[in-house]
């Protein structure tokens, strides 16, 4: 029989492969693949039985019970709100400053990214229920100590946009909480608004006319973005402060935020 | 209060008395001989099973089949209990599939439930039998359970009814294998008679061993299908 040597040969690869892997689900397809190696193997030994046996448990049961025990732990759930430049959908894919950012741990870690895109304000209540990993799209690092600050990764300032006229003027601005989306839709329909927004954000809804609106810098305050992190997912802060950090000091940030915001 | 468990201690009291019937009975094997190649094949022809492999693990050597089961059962218990106890969060958000899967599911299922089905009877005929049927089977509902959910295929399996089914089945096999002891029978010894060899009621008491394997392992992997998508992940 001379396909046996071949199979023989191919199972110690087979194995090598799935030892290697750093994605998870790369590792469990190549244990399945050793799997229908092995039953082919066994086959061709004339062992049916065990080759049935091999094929239903290595390559089907177990392989199954793999996916379904990573779909959670091989995941790095992201809740982001959308903010052009950082994080933004782009013809079906993601791009941004802060994704290149957060592939980089992704595929440090093995994990598979997920992105789900939701309202600013949502975002810490997402994370305090413990149903995302990391929280990112913005978001001006302070002081909410009921969750984990990551360090901040790119400075930033805020701007007050608040509609002309008497009755705005008396109306304190209230920080941007929805979509950054909806914000530009009320620009452009010239809604009345009196709101503090972020450097980015502002970059994005002054692409509009801002004619019926008056614009000023927040001057005193030196803010900065950064990730935020449930208080559950110190393990994966540790990780993410540290590449912060080797980001810095290579450079690779100030690269990265030149090509994203030039 | 906890409500007593007539089915498990059941199980455990015939489970117990078994395994020292056996334990204390003379096994029939003597001496070095006994492990020769030629009893064993002498020994399968003589079960009238034409799969020399059933004949051995589930007629010369059922005892470490009879071991092999329960191992099974243990593994089956550990899930879950530890899974159980990991506690269930709460709402676990069903992934939705594409119609692909629905399609492919409905198409599919009954062709795996046959061939599961047909691996399990045609045990000691063809290669395969009551451990790979059922885990055939097993992974099969786990299609199902992509399209439908756990909780409702559960249902429609008769979800608590479904472990009885378990412990029934595992006890089944115990039972089967004592009998010969309780007929004053050399035990382990085979009750049916060997038949044609070939034919689907040959083999001795093969084919009721692989239909009740079959069904304790199905209804197994489906217990460890259901707790590892319950308490660890969502479908």
């Amino acid at each position: 029989m001379s396909a046996l040597p071949v199979i023989l040969g191919l199972l110690p690869i087979a194995a090598a492969f799935a030892l290697t892997r750093r994605r998870r689900l790369d590792a469990i397809i190549g244990m399945a693949v050793f799997s229908l190696l092995l039953a082919s193997a066994f086959f061709l030994l004339h062992a049916p039985d065990v080759a049935i046996t091999e094929a239903a448990v290595g390559a089907a049961l177990v392989t199954f019970i793999y996916v379904l025990a990573i779909r959670k732990t091989g995941r790095l759930t992201v809740v982001a709100s959308e903010v052009p430049g950082l994080i933004e959908r782009a013809g079906g894919q993601i791009t941004g400053f802060e994704y290149e950012i957060l592939e980089r741990l992704a595929g440090r870690l093995g994990l598979d990214l997920v992105v789900q895109f939701v309202a600013r304000e949502e975002i810490e209540d997402i994370l305090l229920r413990g149903d995302a990993d990391l929280g990112a799209g913005g978001i001006l690092s302070d002081s909410d100590h009921r969750l984990l600050w990551a360090p901040p990764h790119l400075p930033t300032a805020r701007f007050v946009i608040a509609s002309r006229g008497p009755a705005a003027a008396v109306t304190e601005p209230v920080p941007f909480r929805g979509y950054v989306a909806d914000t530009i839709d009320a620009v452009r329909r010239r809604s009345t608004l009196c709101m503090t927004v972020d450097l980015a954000r502002f970059l994005a809804i002054s692409r509009q006319n801002l004619d019926a609106y008056d614009v000023r810098r927040i001057e005193e305050d030196a803010e900065t973005y950064a990730f935020v992190l449930g208080r559950s997912r110190g393990d994966l802060h540790r990780q993410l402060s540290a590449l912060i950090v080797s980001l810095r000091a290579s450079g690779d940030l100030d690269e990265m935020a030149r090509r994203h915001f030039p | 209060m906890r409500r007593p468990r007539l089915p498990l201690i059941l199980t455990a009291v015939v489970l117990a008395v078994a395994f020292c019937a056996i334990l204390i009975a003379d096994f029939g094997f003597t001496g070095p001989a006994s492990t020769s190649v030629e009893r064993f094949v002498g020994a399968a022809e003589r079960a009238g099973a034409v799969n020399m492999v059933s004949a051995i693990y589930l007629n010369v050597r059922l005892f470490d089949t009879l071991l092999e089961v329960l191992v099974f059962a243990v593994a089956v218990l550990g899930v879950r209990f530890y899974l159980t106890a990991r506690g269930r969060p709460e709402a676990v958000e069903k992934i939705p599939e594409s119609r692909v899967v629905g399609v492919a599911a409905d198409v599919l299922l009954p062709l795996i439930l046959l061939v599961s089905v047909y691996v399990t009877i045609h045990g000691h005929l063809s290669p395969g039998g009551g451990f790979s049927g059922g885990v055939i089977a097993g992974s099969g509902l786990l299609l199902a359970a992509m399209v439908a959910g756990t909780d409702a295929v559960d249902r429609r399996l008769g979800g608590r009814f479904l472990g009885r089914v378990e412990w029934a089945a595992l006890l089944g096999v115990f039972v089967l294998a004592s009998v010969p002891v309780a007929l004053g029978r050399t035990p382990l010894s085979d009750l049916l008679p060997a038949g044609t060899p070939g034919a689907i009621g040959s083999g001795g008491s093969i084919l009721l061993y692989n239909m009740l394997i079959g069904l304790k392992v199905f209804i197994g992997s489906w217990v460890i299908v259901k707790h590892f998508v319950d308490h660890r992940g969502e479908i």
